[in-house]
């Protein structure tokens, strides 16, 4: 588990508190699964594949103390969303934060792009948004606090070469994070959304070669580590937040300032 | 059991009291949710949440508060609401009185529409109904 921060009152800072993490069983998923947990959050958090991967998390964690489930999901079906929002009601009675992490990508140049790809990340990345936020919606009005924080990209400010299904999903969420805001901020829910530049996951790790000539154009000389997004997120997540709301936070070591180094 | 309207109005007070932040005292049955009692959109389907948990029923979306109405070029033309709208609003609204915003259907006068009483009404009616079945 990442470093806890225990508050002076012996609380931990999101003690209490029931979050739901989409895609949570590898990446940055499984560091905001991770973080949530180690600050107290129970958590629920949805595998699509990983089933191995996501009951090796629960195990790990459960050891440590922290109360955490995994369930299957597919975001682009709203009945599967809700069995696990009505799950976790089920199981916690309550639902305070929702991160929006689960998406893909389907990569290409766009004069060859296929229609299928461009709807694939569409429905996937914004409908998956959409049907989580809307299925907890409700109760977080109705219990007059929440906290949604959703999974964007610096691509989504910048573009990227090959993502033009990518950040098209992206600058939606970011839309949509800004336009959700702004109906719910009267109700005690915050909506925000993280930006994340480039990020040491093992998607990354596969194009090593690549990746050596990327660091160069990131003013702080690395990539992101998962769990320092994460603690972006949990930090969005908190008490502390509560006067955030509908901002794109970008966090990539500077590097959509597109500056020589 | 069917509840007294006297019971009803206790349970519509104290949704109004959560959903907008409001004292027991400020809520009457005359009191208009937008002007009275400060109500935005939002809070509107907070209300419609409230009154669905408190009284166990299922109210189904625009059958209490209209929704679309008003970005419908039909029912809405140089800031009235249009005969069509007004018989819109009727036949979706059959709980309400219209016979005093019927004589001037401004639509900056609908929200006046929206009080205290008019859910108490249409609680009754509903309730009276499910209790009927």
């Amino acid at each position: 588990m990442s470093t806890t921060e225990i508050h002076s009152n012996g609380r931990k800072r999101l003690e209490g508190d029931v979050a739901i993490v989409s895609g949570g069983s590898r990446g940055i998923g499984s560091a905001v699964v991770r973080k949530l947990a180690s600050e107290g959050a129970s958590v629920v958090f949805t595998y699509n594949q990983n089933k191995e991967s996501a009951e090796k998390i629960v195990s790990e964690l459960r050891a440590a103390g922290a109360q955490v489930e995994c369930l299957p999901c597919s975001i682009r079906d709203g009945e599967s969303v809700k069995k696990v929002v009505e799950g976790t009601l089920e199981k916690f009675g309550r639902v305070d934060i929702l991160v929006n992490n689960a998406g893909i990508i389907r990569d290409g140049l766009f004069l060859t792009m296929e229609e299928d790809a461009w709807n694939d990340v569409l429905n996937t990345n914004v409908g998956g948004t959409f049907l989580f936020s809307k299925a907890v919606c409700e109760h977080m009005v109705f219990q007059k606090k929440g906290r949604i924080i959703n999974m964007s990209s610096m691509v989504s400010k910048t573009g990227s070469v090959g993502q033009a299904n990518y950040a098209a999903s992206k600058g939606a969420i970011n839309a949509f994070t800004k336009a959700l805001a702004a109906e719910l901020a009267s109700k005690g829910v915050t909506v925000n959304a993280v930006a994340p530049g480039l990020v040491a996951t093992e998607m990354i790790e596969n194009v090593k070669g690549l990746a050596g000539d990327l660091t160069k154009r990131i003013p702080c000389g690395r990539f992101a580590e998962p769990e320092e997004v994460a603690s972006l997120i949990s930090f969005l997540a908190s008490k502390e937040a509560a006067y955030i709301t509908g901002q794109v936070i970008l966090i990539d070591g500077g590097l959509s300032l597109q500056a020589r180094r | 059991m069917e509840k007294t309207k006297e019971q009803i109005f206790q349970g519509v007070r104290d949704c109004l009291v959560n959903a907008l932040g409001v004292s027991e005292n400020q809520v009457t049955l005359d009191s208009s949710l937008v002007k009275d009692l400060g109500a935005e959109s939002i809070d509107f389907l907070d209300v419609v949440f409230r009154l669905e948990k408190t009284f166990g029923i299922k109210i189904p979306r625009g059958d209490l508060f209209p929704e679309n109405l008003l970005t419908n070029p039909a029912f809405v033309k140089d800031g009235k609401i249009t005969p069509a709208g007004l018989t819109e609003l009727k036949r979706k609204l059959s709980h309400v009185d219209f016979t005093s915003f019927g004589e001037s259907p401004q639509v900056s006068r609908l929200s006046d529409i929206f009080t205290v009483g008019m859910i108490v009404d249409y609680l009754a009616e509903k309730t009276s109904v499910k209790a009927k079945i």
